[in-house]
């Protein structure tokens, strides 16, 4: 932001970093461990006057100037060169708060230069005594120059009190500063011994050799138990959140941390062979082997390191792009562009989106991402739809920590997802699904004569719509499974229920009678479920055609889970599939009463809006296959688990075998979040809006969608998703607090927002899903019209018997059977047929206000009650007519 | 576009600005000199090759004397170069990246063309006697990448102080994104090369003065011959300097040239003590061209800052950078410091001792 950015293309800078980092870790760490073994050896040799020892160590030191002085010094000034070009903004910040560290440093640099040229170049002429002080001081100049430099590096990490204070001391004294100093004092000691067996190697007497090797056996085995025992010091001494990143969230360390793990032992092995006999060819062999395996080993443990560090370059100070972590809220606020200094864009139009876009990529993302390169950001967002992309770049930085948030406004945030999708992978922005092809059906109401009729019956179906994950190969979430409800009244000056007696049978129409040749839920329900179903038979053993059971209690019948699917037999999709329900009496079997009603069931759940894939057939909704694919490959590297694999073996599983859910009445794991926390607490991370289109991403309510499926006097009226249950946000709080005592809740809180002014964060009512839900009398008080501009979010039935499917009037009669199913409450529109959804309303009254309403109350009482003994408000002139 | 527009916002700094300002000045002093010896070195030996002024076994006798000291003296202009690079980027970090990153690859590759240039020095002398054609081919890609190497820097330096010429370099996006566009590019590359030759003569005189004393043959020839060396590249550089002074832009020349007191006396100075140094050098005094020198480079490093603050003025005012002051760290660093000049002393003391006085590579 505040400078040029070096567009290394496929390289990505972090990998020349790496490059001339590792090179120059691993001979800084050989030149303070080598300073300190020819200090000892040195001495050794002085002490034992052994001619030997002192033969080696001119020959030792030479190579070591060689390579330590030129190498490893320039690669030194190599790294300070690197990382100014390659993060600029993090050097400044290293450099204007550490410049006299480095100064110090430099001191010691320049000292630790002349001891060695002095020490080389005079190691004959000096006297031994004087000698030995050289090396002394070149070893001391060393690890000083360690423990400077050591001072700034644990800072990047962990800056502890730094934050606060600015301090130097508070930074160069941070909390990993001291395990760090020791882990690295026997690193160098482990380099200095691998350095031993390379140059005693290539020592062309017998003895000479033996003599080293020797001495780097004794040196390597002291490391190796240092590096382990400060090593775990060091591990420890890191705050546990950085390890959770590091160790179990972040792909991209996982092998790095194997490696090390495999490399530790083999390092030790390959210097305890030295102790065996073996010809000096296969010695120097070995020491190069040795060499080598050192060199991975560096390499692993500083990468680990470095990604430990994501995404800051200096921990909780400044993102790896240089962006400062108190900066991003006002360059949300007021744009990133606007505030850089190198961008040929700074305000983002619609008509410079991709150019936009451009400079956003470069100036925040090609820190890390290359274009084709490491950490590819074509391979990265390959499966994203555009949309995809804006969800990502949303939720970044938020629920995975190894990635900084995206800092600029939601226009730059688009223009960025534009130019990666356009300018990048070369796909066209598409802004949505395309609009559904709507093909109307037929809906006819029974015929119904009042005078004739001795007998109501109220059907309905629980939920108003159903939905199917038709994902069965991959994963389920919900089976073909709709409730049908009704009540029989038995008409009269005073109505009675009918319980008795009675036989209640449904049959959805002919086109639906087989979901099994359209769903792939009959194929796998064994491995999702753990049943074996007869074809066309639900979980509760229900069929497309059946008996209605009584529902003790409840004055009404239950037709449970219905295996019913939207797809018809002549190819098109119809989420309303109709079905004729009948009461007969139960022993002459003469038809008391019989109606038609919808079971709203769809597959069109909105995954591929941004996890990309299509839907499973080419004209209608359904989850595909790709889609699935995405989402279990997501849910893997998040979590850590294997799902996908275990789904291409043949082995899918139900979401909620490990996710609880009242829907489902499954128990899940305990220490897992619930279905709906889970998916609304993780996605509104993802969904940064604020409108019912947050849901309709998702759920089929899309208002161009194959479903449609609110369609109730509440859709008509302009009421959305969103004045009910709250924004996607503010309703993820709830189900999140119901579940904070899981380790996944608060991260998916902690940066959701309230955005209602009747509560807060602090006041967010913990809610189970299913079971608590949004209570109608919130809005609707003593059953009377609301006042404008409510919302019932975040009051929640307290039981399930308060639920709106669950209750009734005071006559017993259900809110359901009179009012409509839920999303769908009479007069409904539905987009399939009008009057699809008052198909009952329309045959009892002649009109499709709810039933009884509009002085109605002739469809069940023979002569018109004078008080409203249902419930307050009833007798009235239906209010909507009015408005 | 306002070109301060492209200024990065700098950061704190941790004591007042003069004291980077200092430490650069004088550290760069030291970095300049030696790095002098070594490129001037590099083209002698190269030049006395192409002379045919070498003994049998393919040792220059000019330059015999200098050529096993390069590889160390290189160490320490390494070390010499860190210190002022450290300083520059507290005062000067926000231009000096803004800088390097445009010149990106032409830049990096410096690291890596110093990492050959030094083990070519190294080759240069272990194989001056056995492949001798190795030998000469390490030195002349050494003196080459050392060329190219001051000649990134006189880029760096000059592009760091003229942000009105970061907008097209930035926009055209160039393969080669250079700073031709600098009129005093050359003349300040040619004033480098040059000086690094008369340096590189002096410090030949210099070894062979002491070799006097041990009575080595022909060594007073090889004082003069240096000292000519020097005084005739120190003529071309004073030419070059000419050069530099009426390409820089008319208001900063005129501040060297009568506008600004400072900058007018010390220039003038610089070129009164330049011809005296001359008349010492031709005359074959050693000492005096030595004192001659240290006092105007001394002069000439103070008005390289002055230029550069002129240069800046629009668009840095030193008070303006903030101060969070680490006066603790300062006064630590000082006392390493001077712990670590003592140390140094110690092992100079401790060579001296061995009264050899020859340094072999």
């Amino acid at each position: 932001m505040n400078y040029p950015v070096w567009e290394l293309f496929g390289l990505g800078g972090g990998t020349l970093i790496a490059l001339v980092s590792v090179l120059h870790v691993y001979i800084s760490h050989l030149a303070v461990g080598g300073g300190i073994f020819i200090w000892l050896t040195d001495r050794k040799a002085l002490k034992e006057n052994d001619s030997d020892l002192n033969d080696f160590l001119r020959r030792y030191n030479w190579v070591f100037l060689l390579v330590t002085m030129v190498l490893g010094g320039m690669t030194g000034v190599g790294i300070w060169w690197t990382i100014s070009m390659v993060n600029p903004a993090g050097t400044s910040a290293l450099i204007h708060n550490f410049v006299f560290g480095w100064a110090i440093e430099w001191v010691f640099f320049l000292g630790e230069i002349v001891a060695l040229l002095v020490y080389h170049y005079y190691f004959d002429k000096l006297s031994r005594k004087t000698r030995l002080n050289i090396a002394f001081l070149y070893a001391f100049f060393a690890w000083m120059s360690l423990f400077i430099i050591n001072g700034i590096l644990s800072f990047m990490l962990t800056p502890g009190r730094w934050i606060e204070t600015g301090n130097f001391w508070h930074g160069f004294l941070n909390p990993t500063y001291f395990s760090s100093l020791f882990f690295r004092t026997f690193i160098t000691l482990m380099c200095a011994g691998i350095f031993a067996f390379l140059v005693g190697s290539y020592q062309k007497e017998e003895q000479v050799r033996t003599k080293v090797v020797r001495i780097g056996v004794q040196w390597l085995i002291i490391a190796m138990i240092g590096i382990v025992l400060t090593g775990a010091w060091y591990y420890f001494s890191v705050p546990e959140g950085i390890r959770n990143t590091t160790f179990s969230l972040n792909p991209q360390a996982g092998p790095f941390v194997t490696l090390i793990f495999v490399v530790t032992p083999l390092v030790l092995l390959l210097g305890l062979t030295f102790i065996l006999k073996g010809s000096t060819s296969t010695k120097r062999f070995f020491a190069w082997l040795i060499l080598i395996a050192g060199f991975v080993w560096m390499g692993s443990f500083e990468y680990i390191r470095e990604i430990a560090r994501k995404p800051y370059v200096i921990y909780g100070y400044m993102y790896s792009n240089g962006i400062l972590v108190d900066e991003v809220d006002e360059l949300n606020r007021t744009g990133f562009l606007m505030n850089s200094h190198w961008t040929r864009v700074r305000n983002v139009t619609y008509d410079r989106y991709a150019e936009a876009g451009e400079e956003l990529f470069r100036l925040q993302c090609h820190a890390c991402h290359t274009i084709g390169g490491r950490n590819d950001i074509l391979t990265r967002t390959e499966i994203f739809p555009y949309r995809g992309l804006v969800a990502q770049l949303t939720g970044q930085g938020r629920t995975i920590p190894y990635m900084p948030p995206f800092a600029g406004t939601f226009m730059e945030r688009d223009a960025l997802a534009t130019y990666i999708q356009s300018g990048l992978k070369g796909e066209e922005v598409v802004y949505g699904l395309p609009p559904a092809d709507i093909i109307p059906v037929e809906c006819e109401v029974p015929d119904y004569d009042a005078s004739d009729g001795g007998y109501v019956l109220l059907v309905w179906n629980d939920l108003g719509m159903h939905c199917i994950s038709d994902s069965d190969p991959y994963f389920v979430i919900l089976p073909p499974a709709n409730t049908l409800e009704a009540q029989l009244i038995r008409r009269g000056q005073t109505p009675q229920f009918v319980t008795e007696g009675v036989t209640l049978t449904y049959r959805v129409d002919e086109q639906y009678l087989d979901p099994a040749s359209h769903v792939p839920f009959w194929e796998y329900e064994h491995e999702n479920f753990g049943v074996e179903l007869e074809r066309n038979t639900g979980l509760t053993g229900a069929g497309l055609e059946g008996e209605f059971e009584a529902v003790e209690g409840k004055n009404s019948f239950q037709a449970h889970l219905i295996p019913v699917a939207p797809y018809p037999e002549d190819g098109g999709f119809n989420p309303y599939p109709q079905f004729t329900v009948e009461a007969r009496n139960s022993e002459t079997g003469e038809v008391l009463a019989w109606t038609r009603v919808i079971a709203p069931t769809s597959t069109e759940m909105g995954c591929l809006n941004c996890h990309g894939g299509e839907w499973r057939f080419e004209d209608k909704p359904g989850v595909g296959g790709e889609t699935a694919q995405n989402i279990l490959a997501a849910h893997d590297r998040i979590n850590g688990t294997t799902l996908l694999d275990e789904a291409l073996e043949g082995h899918p599983r139900l979401c909620q075998s490990c996710h609880a859910d009242p829907a489902l009445g499954a128990a899940g794991d305990p220490n897992v979040l619930n279905m709906s926390a889970a998916m609304h607490g993780w996605h509104a991370n993802y969904i940064e809006v604020n409108t019912e289109e947050a849901c309709q991403l998702c759920h089929p309510a899309s208002p161009d969608g194959y479903t449609q499926c609110l369609r109730g006097i509440h859709n008509t009226m302009a009421v959305t998703c969103v004045d009910c249950h709250g924004t996607l946000a503010e309703h993820a709080l709830s189900l999140l607090a119901h579940e904070q005592e899981k380790q996944a809740s608060p991260i998916l809180a902690e940066h959701l927002t309230v955005t209602n002014n009747r509560f807060n964060k602090d006041t967010i009512s913990p809610r189970m899903p299913w079971l608590n839900e949004p209570d109608c009398l919130t809005c609707h008080r003593e059953f009377e019209r609301p006042p404008m501009m409510v919302s019932s979010a975040n009051v929640w039935t307290s039981s399930p018997d308060q639920l709106y499917r669950m209750r009734t009037d005071s006559a017993g009669v259900r809110c359901e059977a009179c009012h409509g199913p839920t999303h769908a409450l009479y007069p409904a529109i539905n987009i399939y047929s009008d009057d699809l959804d008052n198909m009952q309303p329309l045959q009892y009254q002649g009109e499709h206000f709810p039933i009884g309403s509009n002085y109605n109350c002739t469809v069940c009482h023979t002569m018109r009650p004078a008080s409203s003994f249902h419930h307050p408000n009833t007798l009235r002139r239906f209010r909507n007519i009015d408005d | 576009m306002n070109p301060s527009a492209f200024i990065p916002t700098p950061d704190t700094i941790p004591a007042p600005w003069w004291v980077f300002e200092v430490l650069g000045v004088v550290t760069f002093l030291v970095h300049i000199l030696f790095i002098n010896v070594v490129f001037g070195g590099a083209i002698l030996i190269i030049y006395s090759r192409v002379q045919n002024d070498h003994e049998a076994n393919g040792t220059s006798i000019l330059t015999s004397a200098i050529s096993s000291k390069l590889p160390s003296i290189f160490a320490l202009t390494v070390t010499f170069g860190v210190a002022p690079l450290l300083f520059l980027q507290v005062n000067y970090g926000h231009l000096f990246y803004s800088s390097s990153i445009l010149l990106s690859w032409w830049w990096f590759i410096i690291i890596p063309f110093v990492i050959l240039a030094y083990y070519g020095l190294y080759v240069h002398v272990k194989q001056a006697e056995n492949r001798i054609k190795l030998s000469r081919a390490a030195i002349i890609l050494a003196a080459e990448l050392f060329l190219y190497i001051g000649f990134l820097w006189v880029n760096n330096n000059t592009l760091m102080i003229r942000p009105e010429h970061w907008q097209p370099i930035f926009e055209q996006r160039s393969w080669i994104p250079l700073h031709f566009g600098e009129p005093t590019l050359i003349p300040r590359w040619l004033h480098f090369i040059c000086a690094s030759i008369a340096i590189a003569g002096l410090f030949t005189s210099i070894v062979w003065n002491i070799r006097t004393g041990k009575a080595v043959e022909g060594a007073e020839h090889h004082i003069r011959t240096g000292l000519k060396i020097f005084a005739w590249s120190t003529i071309v550089q004073i030419l070059a300097g000419f050069w530099w002074l009426i390409a820089l832009p008319r208001p900063i020349m005129m501040q060297f040239m009568s506008h600004d007191i400072l900058r007018t006396a010390l220039l003038t100075l610089g070129i009164l003590l330049a011809v005296s140094l001359l008349i010492q050098a031709f005359k074959g005094k050693l000492t005096g061209t030595i004192i001659h020198l240290a006092v105007i480079m001394v002069i000439m490093v103070t008005m390289r800052a002055l230029l550069r603050a002129s240069y800046l003025a629009d668009y840095m005012r030193y008070s303006d950078l903030e101060l969070n002051p680490q006066y603790d760290v300062l006064a630590l660093f000082l006392i390493v410091f001077a712990a670590g000049l003592g140390a140094v002393w110690y092992m100079v003391k401790a060579v001296r001792n061995t009264e050899t006085g020859r340094v072999e590579g």
